[in-house]
């Protein structure tokens, strides 16, 4: 059975990421979401099989949940966990590639992250390459990072994909009468995206529900006809599971959009803690110089931060006192 | 496009379906709950008097049994008319689906249009949860058990239980640049995946108290007396029959399991074969297994130890399965019996000359697909003359072994992996109907333990090959020799005796 199941998180895990962080809920979902496009993206230039860098995105997401965001860097995280799973599965990757294909993605000459994505591409390998002591810092990085992801997860890095029992669910479903590629092929796009989701519904549904509610959108999609009864129940899935997975699965695309554009950092390539540091500063420095020239309508925001300042100068002042 | 609107559309629709499926759910449980503590404390009420009643007519029962029948009658009159005021009795209610009480007990229930989702049974699949490790510090060391090839192994006990398990220590090469070693994580990941008495259970994964790099990793094992191995290096006499019986059947339903699961073991021996004082076998070290899929990836050939190493894999087979534990479990077979190791060679040719000698020359016939593995070109085997003993001689092998035990042992080593049972298959091999029947676990003997407080002996097998070792290219090789000895043997008597 285990080969059907994942180990899940705990109601408790969620609410203490959320609440519990130093970083607020919308730099949360960048650093997942793009961490997570930036491991398919290695996965792609690794040429590791789909099922591998998936893996790999869950053991992310996963991670995340356990440790702290700002302990090791997000992209370091991301190619730990790449390296992690394809070393244990049959297509290892060594470090000196995972270096190379890192190295280019973080570079200005990769379009990953950068808009318009219209940079000549890879004009020449050698100002993507590391020199010889960064490889072996970035080789080190790794390292460390793979024990700690492990040390996380207790060791448990078991995976299981939704992919093939949708892929049955479709044959047991004669693939809806439709034709079979153009369904399956929308309900792996379906399961592919929701691994980049910032509600990470692969730590909290089983993969029999990711599934059907794959099948579900996709089938709407191609406007395929779903039998009348309430079918997912054969899977083993509720109304209520499934009309959650269907609206989480299906609004990643616009979140994505959104946050593209509330965010224009995300657009200048891959965010890394210095990002993410500034961005804080930024928010605290707003409240601090100008208070009514926040400029993009953050008057509530600079109120709070403002307070939380006051605060903070008077716990230091007790501090002091003390 | 149409779709768009459609699927925005139904979206709401599905949230304010789904919200009124959840409040319809939420009444329906409610319900179900009250009508269930109502239902128990019926039942409660009806147990106490009914024990009251079986007091009553014990007491009566030395007096006049008279009472008693009339007690009885009375008693069942009693519940007769519980049934009919609130409900079935205690005993047709466990006998009728929960449904069906449902829907008599509580008669809103009928009144409620039939909502086929709050009645369907929906398989709920656990995976359990995760989180960091633990630190060795839980664990208070006992004392070594072993230090070898494997690393380090000892004797602890939980501080806060008082639980005494294993330890063993995952061996890092800290000037190994790729990280952590690949086999010691398949070894973690499918051993957290088992759950079968025939296996060794993971209790946990440790890690040393520093956390800032991770640097000292431990198992936590159960903790088991022996291994089969020193056992039977100590062992004034052979096993019975039915003690080798019992192992075995223990043994394959293991590997059962294992093969269930998708794993193949590649190690299996003796020594990574631990019994407790309580007659049970449990597979360990599963340092060389893996996850496999049908059909077989590419795989090393270098695995399982020489002297338990299928002929496949010494003839450079690169897609192996299943099969290459059974033949393991038939060298095992026979060093239960023997107390020797079945097949000691001396490296890989010696290995394959001493199989050829126990297990005859393949052929056509025996081994159709053996001329297409990569090593077995450059053989040079005896040419098959008429006549000429070149079969097995498993039989004059084992003179004591039943016709069964021969046709399970003989199958266990055939050279074609294809020919050879798989572990279900001999789990129902008529060897382990036969008289003497397996002993029962409990009646197994005890034996002094060694891991209990000394350190165990260092072994002499040959440990299972490294990892990125060069597998060994057999290069052009001469058999044709080895059955030269064996046809003057023939010659003598023409006959042998076969004991039984």
């Amino acid at each position: 059975m285990s080969h059907m199941t994942n180990p899940l998180a705990t109601p408790d895990q969620l609410y203490q990421r959320r609440s519990f962080s130093s970083l607020p809920a919308e730099l949360q979902d960048a650093i997942i979401f793009s961490s997570q496009c930036l491991t398919q993206a290695a996965g792609v230039l690794l040429q590791l099989p789909q099922s591998a860098t998936a893996q790999a995105n869950v053991i992310l997401a996963r991670y995340w949940l356990v440790e702290p965001f700002m302990s090791h860097e997000f992209s370091d995280i991301s190619a730990a966990s790449l390296y992690l799973v394809a070393k244990l599965g049959p297509s290892p990757r060594s470090p000196r590639d995972i270096s190379n294909v890192y190295t280019y993605l973080l570079s200005p000459a990769s379009t990953l992250f950068r808009s318009p994505p219209s940079l000549p591409p890879l004009r020449s390998i050698t100002s993507t390459t590391l020199s010889e002591s960064a490889y072996q810092a970035f080789h080190s990085r790794i390292l460390a990072a793979e024990a700690r992801i492990l040390y996380a997860l207790s060791f448990n890095t078991h995976v299981s994909l939704p992919h093939p029992l949708a892929v049955t669910y479709l044959q047991a479903m004669d693939f809806l009468g439709v034709r079979k590629e153009r369904i399956a092929k929308r309900v792996l796009a379906y399961l592919n995206t929701a691994l980049l989701s910032p509600q990470m519904l692969y730590l909290t549904s089983q993969p029999n529900a990711l599934a059907v509610a794959a099948i579900y959108n996709a089938a709407k999609d191609v406007g395929a006809k779903m039998p009348e009864c309430e079918w997912w129940e054969v899977f083993d899935v509720d109304r209520e599971e499934l009309g959650f997975l269907v609206v989480g699965m299906r609004s990643v695309e616009g979140w994505a959009r959104k946050m593209r554009e509330d965010v224009p950092r995300l657009g200048q390539g891959m965010i890394s803690r210095r990002t993410v540091e500034e961005e804080m500063e930024k928010k605290r420095g707003l409240g601090v110089g100008n208070g009514s020239g926040g400029g993009q309508g953050g008057g509530e925001l600079d109120v709070e931060a403002e307070m939380a300042r006051k605060m903070d100068e008077k716990m230091a002042e007790m501090e002091g006192v003390a | 496009m149409a779709s768009k609107a459609k699927s925005s559309r139904w979206a709401d629709n599905e949230a304010d379906a789904a919200l009124e499926a959840q409040s319809k759910k939420e009444k329906e449980e409610k319900k179900r709950l009250k009508a269930e503590k109502a239902r128990k404390q019926q039942i409660e009420a009806e147990k106490q008097q009914q024990a009251l009643e079986a007091q009553a007519q014990a007491r009566a029962e030395a007096a006049t049994p008279q009472i008693t029948a009339h007690r009885q009658k009375q008693q069942g009159d009693e519940l007769g008319d519980d049934d009919s005021a609130n409900g079935p009795p205690v005993k047709r209610r466990r006998l009728s689906p929960e449904r069906d009480t449902r829907a008599t007990d509580s008669p809103a229930a009928v009144g409620v249009a039939p909502d086929s989702s709050s009645n369907t049974k929906l398989l709920r699949f656990e995976g359990g949860a995760f989180g960091r490790c633990r630190s060795v510090e839980n664990y208070d060391k006992l004392n070594d058990i072993e230090e070898g090839a494997y690393g380090w192994v000892a004797r602890a006990q939980e501080v806060a239980t008082g639980k005494v398990v294993a330890l063993k220590r995952l061996k890092i090469d800290p000037k190994d640049r790729s990280g952590l070693p690949v086999t010691g994580l398949r070894e973690i990941q499918i051993l957290k995946d088992c759950h079968h008495r025939n296996v060794v259970k993971l209790q946990e994964v440790v890690v040393g108290e520093d956390t800032s790099k991770i640097e000292n990793i431990f198992l936590v094992l159960d903790f088991i007396e022996h291994d089969v191995k020193s056992i039977l290096e100590d062992m004034p006499e052979p096993f019975l029959a039915s003690e080798v019986k019992t192992l075995l059947l223990q043994l394959a339903s293991g590997v059962a399991y294992l093969h269930d699961n998708w794993i193949l073991h590649r190690d299996l021996k003796t020594s990574n074969l631990l019994l407790n004082n309580r007659g049970q076998l449990k597979i360990a070290d599963f340092g060389m297994a893996r996850y496999v899929g049908d059909p077989p990836p590419k795989l090393t050939q270098l695995v399982v130890t020489l002297w338990y190493r299928a002929p496949e894999l010494l003839l450079g087979a690169a897609r192996y399965g299943q099969p290459v534990d059974m033949w393991s479990v038939g060298c095992i077979f026979g060093e239960l019996l023997t107390r020797e190791p079945l097949l000691q060679g001396k490296n890989e040719v010696d290995e394959l000359t001493k199989i050829f000698e126990l297990c005859g020359i393949p052929t056509d016939e025996s081994w159709p697909m053996f001329k297409r593995l990569p090593n077995a070109r450059a053989l040079r085997l005896p040419a098959k003359t008429p006549g000429a003993a070149t079969g097995p001689v498993i039989r004059a092998k084992f003179p004591l072994l039943t016709a069964a035990g021969v046709s399970l042992l003989g199958g266990l080593l055939a050279l074609d992996p294809d020919k050879r049972p798989s572990a279900k298959e001999m789990l129902a091999h008529e060897y382990f109907r036969q008289d003497p029947k397996p002993k029962q676990e409990a009646m197994f003997p005890t034996f002094p333990s060694k891991a209990g407080q000394e350190r165990r002996r260092r072994k002499r097998t040959p440990n299972a090959p490294g990892r990125g070792e060069q597998a060994v290219d057999l290069g052009a090789v001469d058999f044709s020799g080895i059955f030269s000895g064996r046809e003057k043997e023939e010659r003598g008597g023409g006959f042998s005796l076969r004991m039984v």
